[in-house]
């Protein structure tokens, strides 16, 4: 099965994997403690959230379109989650009904992003950027002036790092949405169908493929993957603010691309964007235990990164999308 | 025509060597111009607090620019105002030191009054452009990184290890109050050793996940942890609580947020949070735009102003577990409107708790 799902994540993430492992070492030996169980288990905690957003991020981008809405759904519904669960600003309660409503507004904000782009043809870079803009904004509305809501519920807050089999909870959260990810990309009508607009829309058209519903269900998905990831964000946190997604949007799409995941659709797949998740969070976590000067941190990890994609991607050189 | 009058008086008026002074501008051809970074950072929303509670004590119109993070959009919405052809009384909070020279240079042609507050180029003085750039003011960084380190070293008995979070590396801000702690613990904590430093962007999430980094790297070594605002701390600390550290960590910050606050008051951790500093966003704005006011109105003229009224610096205040009941009133609902009322009795450089403390130095800001 693992074999299975390898190589139909395109040629095999093997070299990705290698560089993973690659980095590990090095980090390792530059600070022992890297590879300490506590280090490990931070770095799967700090992946979680980035990890359930790059799901949805590769369903979108693996049918040639992009998602850009994910900090503005983020921030609406993490914001929309702490109103209404025991908070120090509004004494409210509902429950299970708080995700309900939360990961609501996410899939609701996919599903108003999907009716723009394939209702009225209006490209997916646009209709997802101004529903950023929208989410934003009921986040700050839901936000106002007043305090900074924060949980109460001491149960609730400690929940992603609790460790349960010795691994965070937040992980186990990403981890099962990684596993449907891959399962849908890989075994149902579904997944085959959103390859298949990626590669070419219009054969998809004429094999029966319901192209615009498709584009819909994917973007509505992934809204409502970026609303659960903005509700453990503010969860993690503590407290709730409208910018509780800030600069994940530049962790998630990058980590597609590394990970292998084509721009123009049709190649990669969930396995591969989510190593390319890890590669990020294990370069930005190693760095800071090695001890670079933060001076230098951006610059030695921009360079690392570079060194990292060209090796792993140059049994591939002539095959990648981006020529130009 | 009156506006345009004027404005050309305006601009006559500054190409006569400064000395010779604009004919003053009446109440109903002005508008208060409140100019902020961004509009969901508490700091920037009190901004806007302030630039109200003052447009309702005057009666002047108010308009907010929004610069959303850049100094493009700032400057275009700043334009915008200026081509309306009202007279400009401005505050404006820069998204960059390397923005205020243009802005300024936009509200002189367009016979408006500015006052710019915490960042501007160091050797792009308001005694040098005339008066129409009224005053440069700021809130000393260095006194806040000092309060800090102070409050940090006294809580863990004078000896142990700290680790530092700075806000975005290049702001002046953050730099300053970086410097300020620095300085404040080479100088008198000698046993104090700083382990490492990393700039969060006053992010509170980067906050969090570089507190989570270096908890891995030193474990229980760290003694303290100081943040260059309250939103990376607000992140540090459920970073030591989740590692169940934070009752054997003290934290110290700038801001005074509420959510700080809410934290002294309850002792959470141990009574983690063992220091802070207050200031408040309305309190900057309002005052910014009463200097411009006066400026425009006659009562004062800036260039008869001493230097520590053009580049000021305005009093931050230290406070600790013992001390953060006195600050409770200047958070009450109407405390703007209060702040402003005894800002308009006393002037913008004699009221409590922001009284004007020093300035008009060669580098006032890189203070």
């Amino acid at each position: 099965m693992v074999n299975h799902l390898l190589s139909r994540e395109s040629k095999g993430p093997t070299g990705l994997i290698l560089a993973v492992v690659a980095l590990m070492v090095v980090f390792s030996f530059l600070n022992p403690r890297f590879a300490s169980v506590e280090n490990l288990q931070n770095v799967l905690f700090q992946s979680s959230v980035p990890l359930i957003i790059v799901v949805g991020a590769t369903l979108v981008i693996l049918m040639g379109s992009i998602d850009l809405s994910v900090q503005g759904v983020m921030g609406a519904a993490g914001m929309a989650w702490i109103l209404i669960t025991p908070n120090t600003r509004t004494g409210l309660d509902y429950g299970v009904w708080a995700w309900v409503i939360a990961l609501g507004t996410g899939v609701a904000l996919g599903l108003f992003a999907g009716l723009i782009y394939e209702r009225l043809k209006v490209p997916s870079f646009v209709a997802t950027l101004g529903t950023w803009y929208v989410g934003l904004g009921i986040g700050i509305m839901l936000y106002g002036n007043g305090l900074l809501p924060s949980l109460t519920n001491e149960a609730l807050a400690r929940w992603p790092t609790r460790l349960t089999l010795g691994i965070p909870n937040s992980f186990w959260l990403a981890g099962a949405v990684v596993v449907v990810g891959l399962v849908i990309m890989n075994y149902t009508r579904f997944g085959r169908g959103l390859l298949a607009i990626g590669n070419n829309e219009a054969i998809a058209r004429s094999s029966g493929i319901s192209v615009s519903r498709y584009k819909i269900m994917a973007l509505a998905i992934a809204g409502g993957l970026s609303a659960l990831a903005g509700i453990l964000a503010t969860m993690q946190l503590g407290s709730g603010s409208s910018d509780i997604g800030s600069t994940q949007l530049f962790t998630v799409i990058p980590a597609a691309v590394i990970g292998g995941t084509a721009l123009s659709g049709g190649e990669g797949g969930v396995l591969r964007s989510s190593l390319g998740v890890f590669l990020l969070v294990i370069l930005n976590n190693g760095l800071v235990l090695a001890g670079v000067d933060p001076d230098y941190q951006q610059g030695v990890f921009g360079l690392i990164l570079i060194l990292a994609i060209v090796t792993v991607a140059w049994p591939h050189r002539n095959r990648l999308k981006v020529a130009k | 025509m009156k506006t345009k009058s004027l404005l050309l008086a305006g601009i006559a008026a500054s190409t006569l060597s400064g000395a010779a002074l604009a004919a003053p501008v009446a109440k109903e051809d002005m508008v208060l111009v409140v100019s902020v970074i961004n509009t969901t950072n508490p700091y920037m929303i009190s901004n806007i607090e302030g630039g109200k509670a003052l447009s309702e004590e005057l009666g002047i119109p108010l308009e907010i620019v929004n610069s959303n993070g850049s100094s493009q959009t700032e400057i275009a919405g700043i334009m915008s105002i200026l081509a309306s052809g009202k007279t400009p009384i401005m505050f404006v909070n820069t998204v960059a030191s390397s923005d205020a020279p243009t802005i300024v240079d936009a509200v002189k042609q367009a016979g408006g009054y500015v006052t710019i507050w915490w960042n501007k180029p160091a050797d792009y003085k308001p005694q040098d452009v005339g008066d129409n750039f009224v005053a440069f003011q700021k809130i000393p960084g260095l006194s806040s990184g000092a309060c800090g380190a102070k409050a940090i070293a006294e809580s863990i008995g004078g000896k142990g290890n700290v680790v530092l979070l700075p806000g975005v590396p290049d702001s002046t801000t953050s730099k300053t109050r970086v410097a300020g702690f620095r300085a404040e613990i080479e100088a008198n904590w000698p046993d104090i050793k700083i382990l490492d430093e990393r700039p969060s962007n006053w992010d509170p999430q980067l906050g969090a996940r570089n507190a989570q980094d270096l908890i891995v790297k030193y474990g229980d070594q760290i003694n303290g942890v100081w943040s260059a605002d309250d939103g990376m701390q607000i992140g540090a600390m459920q970073s030591f609580e989740n590692a169940g550290l934070l009752d054997k960590v003290k934290f110290a910050s700038d801001g005074l947020y509420p959510k700080t606050l809410e934290d002294i008051q309850s002792g959470r951790g141990n009574n983690a949070i063992v220091g802070e500093t207050f200031h408040r966003g309305y309190m900057a704005s309002a005052v910014g735009l009463y200097t411009a006011y006066l400026a425009a109105t006659g009562e004062i003229v800036p260039s008869e102003l001493s230097d520590d009224k053009r580049e000021s610096l305005f009093q931050l205040s230290c406070v600790t577990p013992g001390n953060y009941q006195q600050y409770l009133q200047y958070d009450e609902p109407g405390a703007p409107a209060a702040f402003v009322d005894r800002l308009v009795q006393n002037g913008p450089w004699a009221t409590d708790p922001m009284p004007l403390v020093g300035g008009g130095r060669a580098d006032a800001s890189e203070w």
